[in-house]
């Protein structure tokens, strides 16, 4: 489960996105690996674009030193763009991502999408 | 896509490892024999040869390339390989911040501020969306006229030897016409695109930011009279995507500002039509924006009717930084 901590899901440039996740009906030894994630990606009539401003990947002994029946706190520093915009072809979204690898080879994915800026539809 | 995933991307990983096998086989085998068995080579060093050492490289390269591309796809998330193709398998230590920072994914300003205008800070570059047309037009032209001279030589230094080429004759009837009509078309269109006259638009300041206020310098050249000039503002949305096995792109005007009309009046050699307005960019209009398949485009069009030429449209584009709260982007030194 992600939460962002901030009281709207609405963050200008350079505020710090601040957000948390946790693990739940998961036993921690099941979990290979964890990647934590802030991306944008393009939507709409065009092929979509990926960008990824923040990548953390959490293994071994990074994994292993974590507590993992509290929430694991995360603060990103947010860029200048590109800014969330909804026009005719395109549609550009941020969100926060979570997988988890476990031993069986299952992937779980979460993610909670949040709004970069104030551009809110097409000009 | 339907069958299970895993299999398919198996059977393709292992399509490329075979490729590269071969490649390594092959090529192994052609430089081995020739270096340690020289009598007994049957291919010897010659066309032949490094026809097959190059077509052997190509497989090991097609091979090894395809081969990773499939592995990462299977092994890592679509985030991780982003990360990787930006900083590479091995993670580099954190290097210091330049001192300017451009804002991600929006396209550099360095193209559209190395011209000084006269009057204003900056000359913008010209979009000419018929120069590509023009130039295949004359490439096609110059290339049919020259295939045609070529042919025209051999017909004629048979009839000097007495031998008349029917077949080549009848052959060169066509092509004439062909070449004709292609010299013909590119001279039009050269007309069209060179004749009217150049247009220059100069501007205040770049990069353009969101609220603000610029001025703007139009200057038309030629020998025309125009009926009617007009200059505007517009935000274009692009996309590409695949359709079957073509890639096609989209385009949509989101935002289009009329900055400017001048009706009726004529132009001269040595006096230009200058137009001086201002414009602004709205307070919540997106940034230029550029990314592998997705674009967003703003840009100054001048469109212009003359007496006697067609009408004609010049793109100018240009770059809107967004707008930061507190902290002004800076542009780029």
């Amino acid at each position: 489960m992600i939460r962002l901590l901030g009281l709207q899901p609405t963050y200008m440039s350079h505020d710090v996105l601040e957000f948390e996740y946790r693990i739940s009906n998961i036993h921690q030894n099941t979990i290979s690996a964890i990647e934590v994630s802030v991306v944008w990606l393009t939507e709409g009539k065009g092929t979509e674009d990926l960008g990824v401003h923040f990548f953390q990947r959490l293994t071994g002994n990074s994994l292993a030193a974590s507590d993992w029946s509290l929430p694991q706190k995360v603060q990103v520093p947010l860029p200048d763009s590109p800014l969330s915009y909804e026009g005719k072809l395109l549609k550009i979204s941020w969100c926060v991502r979570v997988r988890f690898y476990l031993n069986d080879g299952t992937e779980l994915v979460a993610q909670q999408p949040f709004y970069l800026g104030t551009v809110t539809r097409e000009v | 896509m339907s069958g299970w995933w895993f299999v398919g991307s198996f059977g393709e990983a292992l399509f490329f490892a075979s490729f590269f096998l071969v490649g390594v086989v092959c090529l192994t085998t052609l430089v081995g024999w020739q270096f340690l068995s020289p009598t007994t080579q049957v291919v010897k060093i010659g066309y032949g040869f490094w026809l097959l050492t190059t077509v052997s490289a190509a497989f090991i390269v097609m091979g090894a390339v395809g081969f990773w591309y499939r592995v990462l796809k299977v092994a890592t998330s679509d985030e991780h390989r982003e990360i990787i193709a930006k900083h590479g398998l091995v993670s580099r230590p954190n290097r210091p911040h330049p001192k300017v920072l451009l804002p991600p994914m929006v396209p550099l300003l360095t193209p559209f501020t190395d011209s000084p205008g006269a009057k204003l800070a900056y000359r913008l570059p010209g979009e000419w969306p018929g120069t590509g047309a023009l130039i295949c037009i004359g490439l096609f032209a110059m290339a049919w006229n020259a295939m045609i001279a070529v042919f025209c030589v051999f017909a004629v230094g048979g009839f000097l030897q007495g031998k008349v080429q029917y077949k080549l004759i009848v052959l060169l009837v066509p092509g004439f016409y062909i070449g004709l009509r292609a010299g013909q078309l590119f001279f039009r269109s050269y007309v069209r695109e060179i004749g009217i006259g150049s247009t220059t638009v100069e501007i205040e300041d770049l990069p353009l930011v969101p609220g603000r206020t610029y001025k703007l310098l139009l200057v038309q050249y030629g020998r025309l009279v125009i009926k009617k000039l007009s200059i505007r503002l517009v935000c274009e949305e692009e996309s590409t995507y695949h359709f079957g096995t073509d890639v096609r792109t989209e385009r949509a005007v989101v935002w289009l500002q009329p900055i400017m009309e001048q009706g009726r009046c004529r132009i001269d050699w040595g006096r230009p039509l200058e137009l001086e307005s201002q414009f602004s960019i709205p307070l919540e209009a997106m940034h230029s924006f550029q990314s592998l398949h997705n674009a967003i485009h703003w840009k100054i069009i001048v469109e212009g009717e003359a007496n006697r030429w067609p009408s004609y449209s010049r793109s100018f584009p240009v770059i809107v930084y967004p707008l930061v709260r507190n902290k002004p982007v800076s542009p780029q030194s």
